[in-house]
């Protein structure tokens, strides 16, 4: 038996030499039938999502119209709910909350942890660095979800406790790999370079470094966001999550008393729906990760 | 193929629950019978009963919750008691020899209690034997209530209403000092003087909190008391695991009465299909050993009874209803195979479900803007015409629930069954035509803001509502749901009057309607117990009236009365009371009841011999 070379793909990654690392990454990505097959589930679910948003689908979410645990059906797909709810319309609209809540909370977890992990980094060894090490080392020192829950049950009024609560802890990874990165860039020349000609140590964090971890950002952030997801399921579940409207996770509570009397569609959409997204959030990420790692874009 | 899916995973969910059960049944099983070496002669009748949650002491001056109350009143005694079978329910005598004494101004109670009672054995006492039960042991127990160092929660039973009693407290609460109200004439009689007549005094000395306690236990005890009861009820504690359950056996000093069946309400139609006619002529308690489970669970608790037979008796889950009943209207019918293992009862809720409007909200409630406040009237009514008191019967309480109107509950005699049921009657029509009249449109109606603990029951309840709200033009933004996350920070918001909505159920501490209509007092207004607020000169006038009237037709026709002033001006959209399924297994003779009798009834419990069957 021989090993045939694969030449085609060796032959590629050499035309693109002398291409950005972000143009090497894109090419790499597409290559990966997994990460491809992810992202096209994401985009599904995005497009869903934005749809429920746009008031296009998933409107008669809260319409008690039905009967009590009604069947599968032509009108209700997945069947009702103990309040004649259509679940499949519930289920559409937790898909908008799912993403709203994985957005806000990627976006601005990340942004915190990309300008704490920058500061901390580049004033590494120094009183700044050492205030934001210890923040996040006492943040880290709480189990996740008892400190979740905590801050939820403290603002428990507030329609946005939950995302604050995911914020307050997701940040702390993103940063401290910032971090990371920002020290080793800071050595570099093009960092000395800027220093040289007096360029405001604000403009070098925030102009030439940040944009250099923007990799890492990245990556990150599609871990943080399906991370959201899966703790608001857990936070609603408990009764600390979404405040209004529904959620995959508040389906899945409501679930648990039906699934007793031997009903369970509401589990079954909630769970499968969830299954789906959070597999193919992965399958994305790790295909993300693999495209934007330095070494394996170079190689 | 789903299908058979479907089926396979039921299997997969009750096996699953069937082994957990057995493996705590298994250790509950070896625990009883290494108890009770040693205490019992011979084959023990052992009835195995179970509660869903267990209780936080078991001190008397602490026995708020029903699961407390359960044990107290068979470790200790009570002056009265209610019997075993009649309904309405019907206050007897227990410790006391005979229904009370009352002076013509109803402000002077005497009660003499029965000779010869003694508490069960316990080191405590000196040489280890249970001494007589005297008069002063009741004062003693009431006493301890106004002891703030004891932090009662039963004392509202009878603060401000006994003389000289706040005075006791006030001066350090020093048991060697006399309370004018409360006086023991000899050692077997008790005298309690009234500020103000109190009508409901005797029905405070049917429960938990009056149970009579000897001081002994206390000095011996000392905080362990909670966990140690010693008292002359008819089953004495052998081991009392806090979260998981009691085990008791029988009291053997504890004084023979034979049952008197026609006493106690006995009625061959209703009650012969439960065997109740085996234990006329015995005296109680009638099984050897008492455990009770505490399991709060549903699913476990439903496991444990139907799978495991690890318990005698249980409540029927809401979830399981449909599964085991043929019929539920116009009378309950278990299914065939339910019927041949299992005797059933089900208990009117002695109590209710309602949902108040806060009148002290402008929005909804009471407005100093005359047009305004009839305006409001108008939109509380049709809120309460869109209310769909049959759906929500269906859906949450298994469509068993008894729906009528105002605030007079089924369970007490003062309840009128000829009062038109039309505010319990959905009429969206009807509701629509209150807001036009009312000049309310989808723009300018006030988002109406239902209160409730963040758990999903409350949550559905919150769709439900919503979902109700819509078909008469509410937007589906003007309808929110303010969640709480304990049910202790929810009832703070209420006491604090911040909830537009509020959804409650209330329990009766005695069967009299009086214990409801306070619940719309004016004066008790938050943080009172009157959560809606309510305030209505005259309805207050008649409150104040028949406080103080012994029962009486007058006194019915005056409490009709102040129920017809809630139902006219739309306070509250009410009501229903839960109906709940019972259960136990054939060779337990019954008649179980979780409400008033409560555990009363358990002294009342047998097991058939194998020759009975």
């Amino acid at each position: 038996m021989s090993t045939v070379l694969d030449t085609s793909t060796v032959e590629r990654v050499e035309d693109k030499v002398g291409e950005s690392m972000w143009s090497k990454a894109a090419y790499k990505f597409r290559r990966d039938r997994t990460g491809m097959m992810g992202l096209s589930v994401v985009a599904f679910y995005m497009l869903i999502a934005l749809g429920v948003a746009l008031g296009l689908w998933g409107t008669e979410w809260s319409d008690n119209n039905g009967q009590k645990w009604e069947g599968i059906s032509s009108q209700y797909w997945f069947g009702t709910n103990i309040l004649g709810q259509d679940i499949f319309e519930r289920a559409i609209f937790s898909t908008k909350t799912a993403f709203e809540v994985g957005l806000v909370v990627a976006v601005i977890s990340t942004l915190i942890g990309a300008i704490l992990g920058a500061l901390s980094g580049f004033f590494s060894n120094t009183w700044i660095d050492e205030i934001i090490l210890w923040v996040m080392g006492v943040l880290d020192s709480i189990p996740f979800y008892l400190f979740v829950a905590a801050i939820a049950f403290a603002l428990s009024g507030f329609s946005y406790s939950m995302h604050v609560a995911m914020i307050a802890t997701f940040w702390t990874t993103t940063s401290r790999l910032v971090r990371g990165e920002v020290i080793k860039l800071k050595n570099f020349e093009f960092v000395e370079a800027a220093r040289a000609v007096g360029v405001p140590q604000h403009i070098i964090i925030f102009r030439h470094i940040l944009p250099n971890t923007f990799h890492i950002l990245l990556v990150q952030s599609t871990i943080v966001f399906v991370g959201a997801i899966k703790s608001e399921v857990i936070l609603s579940f408990l009764g600390l999550g979404v405040k209004d409207g529904v959620s995959w996770g508040l389906m899945i509570a409501e679930s648990t008393l039906e699934v007793q009397a031997g009903e369970f569609a509401n589990f079954y959409a909630a769970s499968a729906l969830l299954f789906i997204l959070v597999m193919a959030f992965n399958m994305f990420s790790d295909a993300l990760q693999d495209a934007l790692d330095p070494k394996k874009v170079s190689a | 193929m789903v299908n058979v899916l479907l089926q396979n995973l039921k299997w997969l969910n009750v096996l699953l629950l069937a082994v957990s059960a057995s493996l705590v049944g298994c250790n509950a099983a070896i625990d009883i019978d290494k108890a009770l070496e040693g205490h019992l002669k011979g084959p023990a009748k052992i009835y195995r009963h179970s509660l869903a949650g267990a209780p936080s002491s078991l001190d008397p001056v602490n026995a708020a919750t029903v699961y407390a109350n359960n044990i107290v009143v068979n470790i200790y005694d009570t002056l009265y008691r209610y019997k075993y079978l009649a309904r309405p329910y019907e206050i007897v005598p227990n410790l006391a020899v005979a229904m009370p004494e009352v002076s013509d101004d109803g402000l002077i109670y005497t009660i003499k209690i029965k000779k010869g009672v003694f508490y069960a054995d316990d080191p405590a006492f000196p040489s280890g034997k249970g001494r007589e039960v005297i008069a002063e042991d009741l004062i003693y127990s009431i006493k301890r209530h106004f002891d703030v160092t004891n932090r009662s929660q039963g004392s509202w039973l009878w603060d401000g209403k006994i003389v000289g009693i706040k005075e006791w407290k006030d001066v350090g609460s020093h048991y060697s000092q006399t309370i004018e109200g409360l006086k023991a004439l000899d050692s077997h009689t008790i005298q309690i003087t009234l500020l103000a007549p109190y009508p409901q005094l005797i029905h405070t000395f049917a429960q938990g909190f009056s149970a009579i306690v000897p001081h002994e236990a206390i000095d011996h005890y000392g905080r362990e008391f909670s966990v140690h009861p010693v008292g002359s009820g008819p089953f004495k504690m052998l081991r009392y695991e806090s979260s998981n359950y009691a085990l008791m056996i029988r009291n053997i000093k504890y004084r023979q009465e034979p049952i008197d069946l026609e006493f106690e309400g006995y009625d061959p139609k209703l009650h012969k299909q439960y065997g109740i006619d085996k234990i006329s002529g015995k005296s109680p308690p009638l099984v050897d050993a008492l455990k009770i489970d505490f399991i709060k669970e549903t699913a476990s608790r439903w496991a444990s009874f139907n799978k495991a037979n690890e318990i005698n008796f249980t409540g029927v889950p809401v979830e399981q209803v449909d599964q085991i009943l043929s019929q539920k209207r116009p009378k309950i019918i278990l299914t065939p195979e339910m019927d041949e293992k299992y005797h059933m009862s089900h208990n009117i809720e002695a109590g209710f479900v309602h949902t108040d409007f806060n009148m002290r909200d402008p929005l909804i409630g009471y407005n100093d803007d005359p047009v305004r406040d009839k305006r409001n009237k108008l939109l509380r009514c049709a809120i309460r015409s869109a209310f769909n008191w049959q759906e929500r019967n269906d859906v949450f309480y298994s469509g068993i629930g008894i729906i009528y109107p105002g605030i007079i509950p089924p369970v007490v005699p003062e309840f009128d069954p000829q009062l038109s049921n039309s505010s319990t009657l959905r009429n969206v029509d009807e509701a629509k035509r209150l807001m036009l009249e009312g000049g309310w449109t989808s723009d300018n109606v006030p988002t109406l803001v239902y209160g409730g603990v963040a758990s999903v029951g409350t949550r559905q309840m919150y769709e439900q509502f919503r979902g109700w709200m819509k078909d008469i033009g509410f937007p589906e933004e003007k309808v929110s749901f303010d969640s709480y996350a304990s049910f202790g920070d929810f009832n703070k918001s209420v006491k604090e009057a911040k909830i537009m909505i509020i959804g409650m159920g209330w329990g009766l501490d005695y069967p009299d309607a009086q214990n409801t209509l306070q619940l719309f007092y004016g004066p008790y207004g938050s943080p009172g117990s009157n959560n809606s607020n309510y305030n209505n000169l005259e309805y207050n006038r008649l409150y104040e009236q028949t406080s103080v009237m012994q029962p009486s037709s007058e006194r019915t026709t005056l409490y009709r009365e102040m129920n017809n002033m809630v139902i006219d001006e739309c306070v509250s959209m009410t009501g229903i009371s839960r109906d709940r399924i019972l259960l136990w297994h054939k060779n337990v003779v019954s008649y179980a009841d979780i409400q008033i009798v409560g555990g009363f009834h358990l002294k009342f419990v047998d097991m058939l011999d194998e020759e009975d069957k």
